[in-house]
């Protein structure tokens, strides 16, 4: 093996230990359970321990004060933060970073990657889009966490330039709508009139920080499934009807084999699309992995989330037992940075078959 | 012989079948409450009472139950046209233990004691009922319960615990499966009790769903004394009573209109979302469509099996498989098209008819209550295919 590849490897067990102090796997899930519906819907200390681990400014380069490290270490890390449930807007902050660090001002940028400053990008226009917005006053939707943002940026289309904009939280128009995972969504007015100019063309890296946006979370979605697929089996070990423990049922053994493969297919989809990210790939190259990747994602992460809670019978129904935080998370990223649909249509847009 | 008049003096089995299906069709449209139409959660007795006294008062509380016990009377063929209308107008379901289940149970195998104290009340609204069967390690395997009842002179002492009993907070009596031959085969030492709520040493404690509702509890018996007059039946002949009761409940769970309520909403979402004129989205609908289509075909075969008076078999468990399963696929192609809304926890804009994460968490205990879909097919492959095993 060569060094590279084992300073890689290595990268990743590091940061894989290091969520571990944040979004414990297998941890009690009381500190989850506590933030639900409370405003903001997360915890500010534990998203500046994430800032101080180095997270927020994982995909920013060294020398703007980031850690310089690739998609294969960021969705190492979604994926635990998703088997720990961690409700920070972890992902929404790595956007912003990419987008801050490649500004003209950045004085954000530092209080950002400290995570001392919760700052959120609100580009979205409409629901179910990769496409930043055309129309520069249009409310923005679906603001993850928005009730804990400190500032929000403001990508707006300016010919064929997007300029980014920084407007302060306090006194903002923001509209707050509850999610199923006890967080929330805000629906901000893009009152320009307040906000501060930052950069005048973000256009080529805004695309691109969206890509590793919706691979990141394809990751954190491999990290729900797994954990969720942990319980499930655990159950399937212990759980006796019929005078057997029901693991021992054939057509229960089976599913679980089906449900395995499913993870597996997301953990190799995702895994190779970090790799083919990493290693510089651009273009039509790289969108088709992130599409790929994210598409198997919502697709076999949301069918393995379903039937754990199936597997589970009654007690996977209830909210006192933790299978259904997991369902309950994965609807609500299931959509952010593209559908199944969105990306399927955009790998076929993009990828063309080697026909013989 | 017992003896209790039915309020509604008509007998609705004169009329014609159009006739009948529009005389109900505009009483319900006249007075049924417009806040509680396709309410989005299972309503709580103090929210669903005014229309349970309203049928009460109409005398149409229990159409299946005889003249003579005081209902309806119908005819299969026009309680399928009955449930049909209370359906199409999105009426919402109420505490109805005590009419689906209690009432046909002491119909069938009641004393005269039992149905003239009882029937009564539930006609009445004044007995509100709930369902003790499942256990915490009897679910799918429900003749595996142990809440005991002990013969102690005059009374049944009942020790243990159940779960998943629906509204039981809102009920003041419970029908209860117990074991009273620890001895006997599992299936062979059941009895059935009905149980005061009241009685000293009961304690129901709510369990919050992934709807963030209370609709099911846990209910724990301590040392509770019933009186040994309320035992239905012969002791230990509990089982095959309440697995008759359950054949009942597997057609009504295999009725179309889950499936077709969430349809109607499955379009106006893809409207509202602007996935209605994307061919791949037509195909998805087309197929969805033409498994509502034929599942309703399916039903009304089995529909028509009672309308002739015949008893359904086993095979009726094809109907709850596919009809819950299909609720589930239209609710996944909810979520598949509401972009970011997939995550909210209310309806989408304040709409109530635009609410995909609210349905698509509803669909899933489908597969779970009434029989979970495995045992369903374990029933078919052994009771209908006759396969070994």
């Amino acid at each position: 093996m060569s060094q590279a590849l084992d300073d890689r490897t290595e990268s990743i067990r590091m940061i894989r230990d290091s969520a571990g102090a944040v979004a414990p796997r297998g941890g009690d899930t009381k500190r989850v359970r506590a933030l639900r519906f409370q405003a903001p819907g997360f915890d500010r200390a534990v998203f500046a321990e994430m800032g101080a681990l180095g997270w927020i400014g994982l995909a920013v380069t060294e020398e703007a004060g980031g850690a310089g490290l690739g998609m294969s270490e960021a969705v190492a890390l979604a994926e635990e933060i998703g088997a720990g449930l961690a409700p920070e807007p972890l992902i929404p902050a790595m956007l912003s970073a990419r987008l801050l660090a490649a500004s003209e001002d950045k004085a954000l940028l530092g209080p950002l990657l400290e995570g001392g400053k919760v700052v959120l990008t609100a580009w979205q226009e409409k629901a179910d889009t990769l496409a930043v917005p055309g129309t520069p006053d249009a409310p923005r939707v679906f603001v993850p966490m928005a009730a804990g943002a400190d500032a929000f940026l403001l990508p707006v289309r300016e010919g064929n330039l997007i300029s980014l904009h920084v407007l302060e939280a306090a006194g903002a128009d923001l509209v707050l709508e509850k999610t199923m995972d006890g967080g929330n969504l805000g629906t901000l007015r893009a009152d320009l009139g307040r906000a501060t100019r930052v950069a005048d063309d973000i256009g080529a890296v805004i695309e691109q920080a969206l890509d590793e946006a919706a691979l990141v979370t394809a990751g954190h979605m491999l990290g729900l499934a797994e954990k969720a697929f942990e319980l499930t089996l655990a159950y399937l070990r212990t759980r006796q009807q019929f005078g057997r423990i029901i693991g021992t049922f054939q057509a229960l053994q089976h599913r679980a084999a089906d449900l395995k493969i499913h993870i597996a297919l997301i953990r190799a989809a995702v895994e190779s699309a970090a790799a083919t990210l990493d290693a510089g790939a651009t273009g039509a190259v790289r969108q088709a992995a992130v599409s790929k990747a994210k598409h198997r994602a919502i697709e076999s992460g949301m069918l393995v989330l379903r039937q754990c809670i199936q597997l589970h019978g009654g007690i996977g129904y209830t909210d006192e037992y933790d299978v259904g935080l997991y369902l309950r998370r994965g609807m609500v990223i299931m959509n952010q940075y593209g559908s199944a649909n969105l990306h399927r249509r955009r790998f076929m847009a993009l990828a063309p078959e080697d026909v013989e | 012989m017992v003896s209790i008049a039915p309020k509604e003096t008509t007998d609705l089995n004169q009329m014609e079948d159009e006739a009948f299906r529009l005389h109900v069709r505009s009483w319900i449209e006249a007075n049924y409450p417009a806040e509680l139409r396709n309410p989005p959660k299972r309503l709580h007795w103090e929210e669903n009472k005014p229309w349970y006294f309203m049928l009460a008062e109409k005398g149409w509380l229990c159409p299946g139950w005889p003249r003579q016990f005081g209902g309806l009377g119908l005819s299969p063929a026009k309680q399928i046209i009955f449930t049909e209308e209370i359906e199409r107008h999105g009426c919402a379901r109420t505490n109805d233990h005590g009419i689906v289940m209690v009432g046909p149970l002491l119909i069938n195998h009641g004393t005269p004691e039992q149905q003239q104290e009882f029937l009564p009340k539930i006609l009445n609204g004044e007995h509100i009922w709930c369902q003790g069967y499942s256990e915490p390690n009897a679910g799918s395997d429900l003749a595996a319960l142990r809440t005991e009842a002990v013969l102690d002179g005059d009374h049944y002492v009942v020790n243990g615990q159940k779960i998943w009993t629906t509204l039981a907070m809102d009920a003041n009596w419970c029908f209860l499966l117990v074991r009273t031959d620890k001895n006997a085969k599992k299936q062979e030492g059941i009895s059935f009790l009905l149980v005061d709520m009241a009685t000293p040493g009961i304690t129901v404690k709510p369990i919050i769903n992934l709807e963030y509702h209370d609709e099911f509890c846990e209910v724990f018996f301590d040392n509770v004394r019933v009186p040994a007059k309320n035992l239905v039946g012969t002791p230990n002949r509990g089982w095959d009573m309440a697995k008759a009761l359950l054949s009942f409940e597997r057609i009504y769970l295999g009725s179309p209109r889950l499936s077709a309520y969430a349809f109607t909403r499955l379009r106006q979402l893809a409207e509202r979302m602007g996935a209605w004129e994307d061919p791949a989205f037509q195909e998805t609908y087309g197929r969805l469509r033409l498994d509502l289509e034929d599942l309703k075909s399916l039903y009304g075969a089995f529909v028509d099996k009672l309308r002739r008076g015949e008893t359904l078999g086993p095979d009726v468990s094809m109907l709850k498989v596919f009809q819950t399963e299909l609720f589930q696929r239209i609710t996944d192609t909810m979520l598949d098209i509401a972009g970011e809304n997939a995550g909210l926890l209310e309806p989408m804009e304040g709409n109530r008819n635009l609410n995909p994460t609210g349905l698509y968490i509803q669909a899933r205990p489908a597969t779970i209550y009434g029989g979970s879909n495995e045992i369903q097919r374990n029933i078919l492959s052994k009771n209908v295919l006759g396969l070994p095993g």
